[in-house]
This record gives structure tokens, C-alpha cells and sequence, in this order.
């Protein structure tokens, strides 16, 4: 059976083999801990998510409809023109924060001007209708881009909270029970070798003190 | 630092989100090309979100998903509904929650 | 043995994303991009909000004692799910953010304040896992 083991049934390796049960139990423990706040921030973006998304497609319903009525009242060629027309740049300032081990994205929008003037579609073609749906969008984006950054930081930790729930795992099914049997295993072999040392010695001694 | 916006989506999607200021726009038109773009989005520095529709997104379907579960953190690619408002009946989310949380009882505390 | 290499890296790993160097109340407040750097480079942003609502629970006196990220202390021996704050003006954050009010040095709290804690104060306070 000890070949099969691999492992020498001796003091030392028993020493060797209880120290690593003590490291994989203390890994299997924090791992666990790490798991559990890694679910608690999941929930806590998820919340979020679920806040901000509601508001979202509602604005984003109305920045269609608002554009609709912009097509209609102007014409689509006309639209598009304005739309190809428009000089700002709406871009975003992305920084990052840490979450246990791993970096979610913090993002923001920079600041976008709200005057007509501004949105550089001319001047002949000024139209509330234009405007109203330029400014639908403005707000639609807004709220874009926050859940932008709220669903890619539940993307991130949802990643990491899978590969740290395997380890886990592995931990506590797999490599624990491993190591715990086989202390047990050498545990028994190494009382079992003393007690027949033990009977040995004193048939050794009987056989000597039988001779006098 | 500052990230450029990029839309791919259809005409009217991608217009008003240009009246917006998202001047970087992708019409998408067939599935071949539109991936070549969205691949080569992925791989460019300087861009922060890739805004994609629902309806795009779906027709795209493995292919899209793959490079999601591939992709590095930036840019961050959200799918949007267009003017139909459609999407799909599978909501990702709670599948994410499915699949990472598993059998786990959630106790209502704060989470 | 691999899998003992692979234990002690994700240990390791554990607290890779705590600051070298944090940074007090005050530097943070009239800092106009307040933020602490990890070991390995990384930037950790910390948000205004948090800062201003921190800067009106602490006495001014005090704001170049708090040290920020506020650390959520995760040892095993208190048991799962349990955590530990040290440090009175630590605890008086904390405290205030639970609705409670505690003048010790240190203060367990269990994961549903853990929760609510991380939802108000999302980047001035970080999980420190107790290895050692």
C-alpha cells in the first residue's frame, strides 16, 4: 500500500504531510472568505444594475420616439445631415478601482455642452424637433454609460468569483479529503510498525531471558 | 484618460446617438464584415465603449460571444435595444447569477 | 508539491490589490485626483462622494489620522462571515455608515453590515485578508 502512496511511511513524512493539510486548510478558509465578499460586491452591482436599468431603456424609448418625430417633422436627408453635422465629441474619462485582486473600470462622461450652437448642426436648420431628440440622446448616453460600467464591473467579478469558487472546491472535495486520508493512512501504518517492533522486542527478550 | 464612444448599429440608432456627440459610427450591413470591424475595435487603443445593438449582437450570436468571454476589460462593449426595443427572452444577467452563484441561499441582509 | 505552489500564490494574490502606501483624509480631500497606488502599479480611484460624506462624520483634528482605504480585516478565526475594523476614528466611520454608534478601538461586524458598508463607501474601504 505504500507504493501506492508514493509516500514513505515515516515521522518525517507524517510531519511534512500534517503541515501541508494545515496549508491547504488555511488556503481552503480565506479562499472561502474571498468568495464570500466576492459574492456580496456581485449582489451589490447587481442591485445597482437593476436600478439604473429600468431609467435606461425608458430614456432610450424616448430618444427614439423623439427622433422619430424628428424624421418625420424634418425629413430623414435632413437628419442625417444634422446628425453628420454635429462638431461635439461626446468621450469618456475611464479610471479603475480595485475589487480584491482584480481592477474594475470606473467611468465617466466628460462634460458635453448643451447650447444648440454648440451641437454645430447650423443654424438654418434649428429645429426643436432636432434639438429635442439631440438632448434625449445626451441623456440617454448619460445613463449608457454608467451601465456600461456597472455591467462590465459584474462581467469582471463574476469571472473571479467563478475561478476562486473552483479553487475552492477543488480544495475542499478534492485535495483536503486527499491529504487527510493520507495522514490518516501513514498514521495507522506507523502505529501498526511500532506495535509489532514492540511484540518483536519482547519475543527477542523472552528468547534471551529463556536462555538463562 | 480620455476614450472615444463607438456605435454599430443600424442608421437611425447610430443617427441619434451622433446627434448625442457619438460621432464614431459602424452601419452594420453583414455579419462577415461586421465582425471584422468589431474585431478590429477590440484590438484598437483609445476606444472605451463599443455601444452595439441587441438585435446586431443576436445575429452575430456565437461569434459574438466568444469574443466577449475573450476580450480584456477595455473597451467595455454594452448591447443596447434599437428603435424596435427588442431583446433577447434570456436575460444574461440572471443566467451570470445562475451560473456563478449556483445552489447558494442568498440571505436578504443588504446584498 | 504543485497544488501547495498554487495555494500559496492565490494567498499571495489575496492582498495584491491593497496600496502600498495609503493615503490620510485630508491629503485625499484637497488631492483634485485622490487616489491610492497598488503594488504592482495599478491605480485605485477613490470617489469624491465618499470623501465629503467620511470628511463630515470625522472631526477636522482628526482627518490626518484616518488613513484611507478603510480596511475590512478578514481573518478565519472570527469565523465566516465575520470581520474585523481597527482604529477609533476607523470604527466611528463605520459605525455611523451602520447606524450605530461604538467608541472602541476595534469592532467586529458580520456580512450583512459588510454589505452595506461596501454599498456606501465602495472605494474608501478594502477587504484585508489576515494570512499570516
Amino acid at each position: 500500500m505504500a507504493k501506492t502512496i508514493g509516500v514513505a511511511p515515516t515521522r518525517m513524512e507524517l510531519l511534512k504531510l500534517k503541515q501541508r493539510v494545515s496549508l491547504a486548510q488555511k488556503g481552503h478558509d480565506l479562499l472561502r472568505e474571498k468568495m464570500d465578499a466576492l459574492v456580496i460586491e456581485f449582489f451589490g452591482i447587481v442591485k445597482r444594475i437593476r436600478e439604473v436599468r429600468a431609467g435606461t431603456m425608458q430614456q432610450l424609448s424616448s430618444a427614439y420616439r423623439a427622433l422619430s418625430i424628428c424624421f418625420a417633422m424634418q425629413g430623414t436627408i435632413e437628419t442625417y445631415q444634422a446628425a453628420r453635422e454635429v462638431t461635439k465629441v461626446a468621450e469618456v474619462d475611464i479610471s479603475t478601482r480595485h475589487v480584491m485582486g482584480i481592477l474594475v473600470p470606473v467611468v465617466e462622461a466628460k462634460p458635453i455642452e448643451r447650447h444648440a450652437l454648440a451641437r454645430g448642426y447650423g443654424i438654418h436648420t434649428t429645429s426643436s424637433t432636432l434639438d429635442d431628440a439631440s438632448r434625449e440622446f445626451e441623456r440617454a448616453l448619460g445613463d449608457l454609460i454608467k451601465l456600461a460600467e456597472l455591467e462590465e464591473g459584474a462581467r469582471e467579478i463574476a469571472l473571479e468569483l467563478e475561478k476562486t469558487k473552483r479553487r475552492v472546491n477543488a480544495l475542499e472535495y478534492v485535495i483536503l479529503p486527499n491529504l487527510k486520508s493520507m495522514v490518516k493512512f501513514i498514521s495507522m501504518r506507523l502505529d501498526e510498525m511500532e506495535r509489532e517492533n514492540f511484540s518483536r522486542l519482547k519475543r527477542i527478550k523472552a528468547m534471551l531471558e529463556g536462555r538463562e | 484618460m480620455s476614450f472615444k464612444i463607438v456605435t454599430i448599429a443600424d442608421a437611425e440608432t447610430a443617427a441619434g446617438f451622433a446627434l448625442a456627440g457619438v460621432r464614431e459610427v459602424y452601419i452594420h450591413e453583414k455579419k462577415e464584415a461586421t465582425l471584422v470591424k468589431l474585431d478590429e475595435l477590440l484590438a484598437s487603443e483609445g476606444i472605451g465603449i463599443i455601444f452595439i445593438t441587441y438585435s446586431i449582437a443576436e445575429e452575430l450570436g456565437f461569434d459574438f460571444k466568444r469574443r466577449m468571454r475573450a476580450k480584456k476589460a477595455l473597451p467595455i462593449v454594452l448591447r443596447i435595444p434599437d428603435k424596435t426595443g427588442w431583446v433577447p427572452k434570456v436575460d444574461e444577467l440572471q443566467e451570470i447569477i445562475r451560473r456563478t452563484v449556483g445552489a447558494e441561499i442568498i440571505v436578504k441582509g443588504g446584498s | 508539491m504543485s497544488t501547495d505552489r498554487i495555494i500559496q500564490f492565490e494567498l499571495a494574490r489575496l492582498n495584491a490589490h491593497l496600496p502600498g502606501q495609503r493615503i490620510t483624509l485630508k491629503d485625499a480631500l484637497s488631492s483634485s485626483n485622490p487616489q491610492v497606488v497598488a503594488k504592482d502599479g495599478s491605480k485605485h480611484k477613490f470617489e469624491r462622494m465618499e470623501l465629503e460624506y467620511i470628511s463630515k462624520i470625522v472631526h477636522a483634528d482628526d482627518w490626518d489620522k484616518l488613513r484611507l482605504p478603510i480596511l475590512i480585516g478578514v481573518n478565519p478565526k472570527l469565523g465566516r462571515g465575520a470581520a474585523e475594523i481597527s482604529g477609533e476614528v476607523e470604527v466611528k466611520v463605520i459605525s455611523q455608515v451602520l447606524g450605530k454608534t461604538c467608541r472602541d478601538q476595534e469592532i467586529v461586524i458580520y456580512r450583512p453590515e459588510i454589505a452595506v458598508v461596501r454599498a456606501k463607501l465602495p472605494t474608501t474601504t478594502q477587504y484585508f485578508f489576515m494570512v499570516g
